[in-house]
């Protein structure tokens, strides 16, 4: 699990730096369209809860999964008697 | 179908230090896949012709539903994807996993970075803006020098002497479809022969191992959450930092001022600076080709050069041969970046 | 009340909030990609500006076609000079239509529909009538608009 949230962290440092390093000279912008730009940071807030809730909930079943394989019980058993 | 499934089931990877470098390669896979789709969507309007592709590309940015956003995904797509690719190639070379029995799996690898560095070169070159084309005047009139064949993959590439509306056509038919496919291809038997022979544990490691941990559902699940924080970012990206489009490219007008390839070349770039004009009465960038061709050339046949990993034994002077690459490609992308 | 055992088992929870989550993420990031992949679906224009001099003089009995969107446009002028502006696309299966100034009807070659002067539907499969749009005067120009719809000229 660390090791997943170092990759996290590593993403998160990847992606503050380019969007502070900023883009490269270019001659012509074009800007998003022309919409209230309010309405697209809202998209990618949710779009953001959206991912978050995803990730959160994964790692409650990876934490689960961990249990359950603590305890040994998804293993296949080698002598499980049949009813004939 | 049940012999898949219990083979599903009993695929399981291996734990160590350095566990977290396996997730590279399935990042690079997801990274691709993504690039597939938004180049789908966008292979919907843009039109490969000289005289139009500029113009589609400018009415899909500022005339379509979120044009400007799938665009701007695709752009940002490929800067992650080959930045994870070369995360991904790094860490299998500093860590051997290309030694005895894995030679074909780097192998493929290798062809497979060849073909994503011609993704980026042609898909750039779509949008048939100045610094597009400049750029691939540069890139194949630079293959253009390789001794012997260097005319022959000139030609070959820009479908005529020089940079002209065939080059686009050519370029287009090369990154949507048949780079594509031949990608699927060698990916195919790459990851088929990672199945085969499982994951490559480090020879520091091999006997400081935990205890394997099963893919199915643990690795898988890992797996989803580290693809889905990076699509994050990928959306992120698009979404607050869009990229522009130059000016219409005119074959004859001069080439424009600060001319940069995009940031993957800039070791090549910066390297071909360092030869002077001419040495030893021969052509300066003749030589300095042939050198960085040399050296691509055994980075491409590593597995069989390294003797002593192939035997199972610590090689440190490839260590130092692995670190020597990763360190010259960085610096020298960086110099590139600033100057 | 509390009750003694939980109403469904962790796997269940965890499963159900999994794939519905996954199922609302991948929902939305669809519909993005079907809006960009099917832009102008239905969309036709309120309404299309022409040059009166182009449309104007033409001789009795006889149609002009425009450009409605993407489709076809008919300026006709009936024989006795009054002129209508129509969408010349058959109701039945939106084949392009043609006049046929000897008849004085509208006809659509794919299922032998025919329609009159005023558009309606008179012979074949055509269910309903042809689709009339106003025309409105201004200056040089003709503005036909879908009827009902308010025209407003942005000013240039």
């Amino acid at each position: 699990m660390l090791r997943v949230f170092l990759i996290v962290l590593f993403f998160l440092i990847i992606g503050t730096t380019a969007l502070c390093a900023g883009a490269e000279p270019k001659v012509e912008v074009f800007p998003p369209a022309s919409y209230d730009r309010h309405i697209i940071y809202q998209a990618l807030i949710f779009f953001w809860i959206g991912i978050i809730g995803l990730v959160v909930i994964i790692a409650m079943k990876l934490r689960e999964i961990k249990r359950v394989q603590k305890m040994g019980i998804d293993e296949e058993e080698g002598n499980v008697p049949f009813l004939d | 179908m049940e012999t898949l499934g219990a083979l599903a089931r009993s695929k399981t990877v291996p734990s160590h230090r350095f566990d977290v470098w396996y997730f590279a390669g399935g990042l690079t896979l997801f990274l691709f896949v993504f690039q597939f789709i938004t180049g789908m969507a966008l292979a919907l309007y843009y039109v490969p012709h000289a005289e139009h592709a500029h113009k589609s590309i400018v009415d899909i940015v500022t005339k379509l539903n979120m044009g400007w956003l799938f665009r701007s995904l695709h752009h940002w797509g490929a800067q992650l994807a080959i930045l994870v690719l070369f995360a991904h190639v790094f860490s299998t070379l500093l860590l051997k996993a290309y030694r005895k029995p894995r030679e074909l799996v780097w192998l493929t690898g290798f062809v497979m970075l060849a073909i994503s560095i011609f993704f980026g070169l042609s898909g750039y070159f779509l949008l048939w803006d100045e610094r597009a084309f400049a750029a691939v005047r540069v890139a194949t009139g630079g293959a253009g020098n390789l001794p012997l064949v260097g005319w022959v993959i000139k030609g070959f590439l820009r479908g005529g002497l020089d940079v002209t509306g065939e080059t686009l056509t050519r370029f287009y038919a090369f990154h949507v479809a048949i780079l594509p496919l031949v990608t699927i291809a060698v990916a195919g038997l790459h990851i088929l022969l990672v199945q085969i022979h499982g994951m490559s544990v480090p020879l520091s490691q091999e006997r400081k191992q935990g205890g394997p941990e099963p893919f199915f559902p643990n690795l898988f699940y890992k797996d989803l959450i580290v693809w889905l924080v990076c699509l994050g970012v990928v959306v992120t990206l698009a979404v607050l930092l869009p990229p522009e489009i130059g000016r219409k490219a005119d074959p004859l007008a001069p080439a424009p001022e600060n001319i940069k390839p995009e940031w993957y070349f800039l070791f090549l770039f910066q390297t071909l600076k360092l030869f002077p004009g001419e040495m030893l009465g021969m052509n300066g960038e003749t030589i300095a080709i042939v050198i960085i061709s040399a050296a691509i050339l055994f980075f491409f046949l590593i597995p069989f050069f390294d003797r002593r990993s192939a035997m199972g034994q610590r090689s440190p002077l490839f260590t130092w041969i692995g670190t020597f690459y990763l360190v010259y490609f960085t610096v020298m992308t960086v110099i590139g970046f600033l100057t | 009340m509390k009750l003694d055992h939980s109403a469904v088992t962790r796997r269940t929870f965890l499963n159900t909030l999994l794939t519905g989550w996954a199922a609302a993420v991948a929902s939305g990031t669809l519909w993005a990609l079907i809006k960009f992949a099917f832009p102008t679906l239905g969309k036709e224009p309120d309404f299309v500006v022409l040059k009166r001099a182009d449309f104007e003089g033409i001789p009795l009995n006889s149609v002009k076609p425009f450009a409605w969107g993407g489709k076809l446009g008919l300026y006709f002028k009936k024989q006795n000079g009054t002129v209508e502006a129509l969408k010349g696309v058959c109701t039945h299966m939106e084949c392009n239509i043609t006049y046929k100034p000897d008849e004085k009807k509208f006809y659509c070659a794919c299922h032998k529909g025919w329609f009159d002067e005023n558009g309606r539907n008179i012979e074949g499969p055509p269910p309903k009538p042809l689709e009339i749009f106003d025309i409105i005067v201004e200056g040089d120009k003709l503005i036909i608009a879908k009827k009902g719809v308010k025209v407003e000229l942005p000013k240039a």
